[in-house]
């Protein structure tokens, strides 16, 4: 288990879902709210076990929410199923490109926009929605695909920077030269 | 490949969602307390920039820019003082009016000034949070006005802050008064209020209103929460259909939140 990279996941989730409500600027700029969390799972997907995965989603939903007027965990199930789908996937995804990060990023904005509110509307609550939601979500997918670009090569360099390094040999431990003194005589 | 971590990190996901589903609502408060302590050294770090900001601010305002405003706001402390001094005898007065009337004496209200320090991170309600919690003496559906008009009311309370609920989220229904009318209706959300904050619906009006775009619209006092007589703000549009039982307006709130830093939070 990545132990420091989930740490660090978890505290850059802290610190985006923070920055989100006290740093007023962008909702000024753009009229609405841009969620860092579907991201971070994403770019948590491809590189940690799926229980790290499930416990990431319900950390940070309730980390979310405890600074919202949503009921608590509401983005528990879209924030794991987006997890679960890429960690399941990751070898057929590529993150080699910045179309596909971005794209990845997009997709995983619009895939928990939409999930939370079908669960939000399924369970009984009324939240605000209107025809500008419409504008809302696209451009909270468009947010979300900038987003991907961030996210993922910080998570490379986290990665790299506080996992431990495999330890290299001064030479070639997998191949064993075995001397016959019959051969050699 | 092995199923079994999937399955059991997929059960119990599944699990706590349902949970929290079924949570009653002060356990909900509970794990959102829990959760929100867990923010408290990024409020604290926000706290401190926002006060270094302000000294550094205030060092670089010219001398003549705080003279002319220590001037100004002497000129202004002068008419308040004017004002105040007549109000001893008309509270007396009213006081006095209401004991021969028989009537309940107004309960009195102490405003307490309270900073912005968060908004709601999610596009789906509109709450805001401000500095002062229980240990302020903040209780819960106490109500919350800006200097233009009420703005809405505490919906949680932690321990040294609050979350207040706008006019315009969902969670936030309140009774209001046309008074050119007299009418009461209640003043809800809509699909437009996504769009403009500051517009939201006047419901529940009588079939035959005579409510009129223009018309100013205060707190009712009906259901307790809110005091009487606080401005909200003015009518905007009427939609009236001919047969119907009820009218709904459209109301432009005289308070534009998201340009709000303070508040002040009515304790009794």
């Amino acid at each position: 288990m990545k132990g420091f990279f989930t740490i660090a996941i978890l505290i850059i989730a802290l610190i985006s879902c923070h920055l989100a409500a006290s740093w007023s600027l962008p909702q000024k700029l753009i009229g609405f709210y841009i969620n860092p969390l579907p991201v971070l799972i994403m770019v948590a997907a491809f590189r940690c076990p799926i229980s790290t995965i499930g416990a990431l989603a319900i950390f940070c939903s309730f980390t979310q929410d405890a600074i919202s007027s949503a009921p608590v965990g509401t983005s528990i199930l879209p924030l794991y199923a987006l997890g679960l789908i890429v960690h399941v996937n990751n070898k057929n995804i590529t993150l080699a490109r910045t179309k596909s990060r971005f794209t990845l990023g997009a997709a995983s904005g619009a895939f928990v926009s939409i999930l939370s509110l079908l669960v939000l509307l399924v369970a009984g609550h009324e939240p605000l929605i209107g025809w500008f939601s419409i504008w809302q979500l696209l451009s909270e997918i468009l947010a979300s695909g900038f987003l991907g670009l961030v996210f993922f090569p910080l998570a490379e360099w986290i990665d790299k920077s506080v996992e431990e390094q495999p330890l290299v040999a001064p030479y070639d431990t997998s191949t064993r030269i075995i001397r016959s003194p019959h051969i050699h005589g | 490949m092995n199923n079994r971590p999937y399955f059991i990190t997929t059960a119990i996901v599944l699990l706590t969602a349902v949970i929290c589903f079924r949570l009653p609502p002060t356990t909900a408060t509970y794990i959102k307390q829990f959760f929100n302590t867990i923010h408290a050294p990024l409020y604290s770090i926000q706290k401190t920039a926002k006060a270094g900001g302000d000294y550094l601010s205030s060092q670089t305002v010219s001398r003549q820019t705080l003279l002319k405003e220590n001037k100004d706001l002497k000129n202004q402390n002068n008419i308040l003082e004017l004002q105040l001094s007549r109000l001893p005898s008309l509270s007396r007065e009213n006081r006095e009016l209401r004991e021969q009337l028989k009537m309940r004496p107004r309960i009195g209200w102490n405003p307490r000034l309270s900073h912005i320090i968060g908004r709601d991170p999610s596009n789906w309600w509109r709450s805001i949070m401000i500095d002062l919690g229980s240990k302020e003496g903040i209780k819960l559906d106490m109500p919350v006005v800006a200097k233009t008009g009420l703005i809405g009311r505490v919906e949680e309370v932690f321990q040294s802050r609050s979350r207040v609920a706008l006019l315009g989220n969902p969670n936030c229904r309140i009774s209001a008064t046309v008074t050119s009318t007299g009418e009461n209706g209640i003043l809800i959300s809509s699909g437009e209020t996504v769009f403009d904050p500051t517009l939201v619906k006047l419901t529940h009006l009588p079939g035959a209103s005579h409510v009129r775009p223009g018309d100013k619209i205060y707190s009712s006092g009906l259901g307790d929460i809110f005091p009487r007589d606080i401005f909200i703000g003015k009518i905007l549009a009427v939609d009236s259909s001919p047969g119907s039982l009820t009218t709904k307006a459209t109301v432009k709130l005289s308070t534009n939140t998201s340009k709000l830093h303070n508040v002040w939070v009515l304790m009794p």
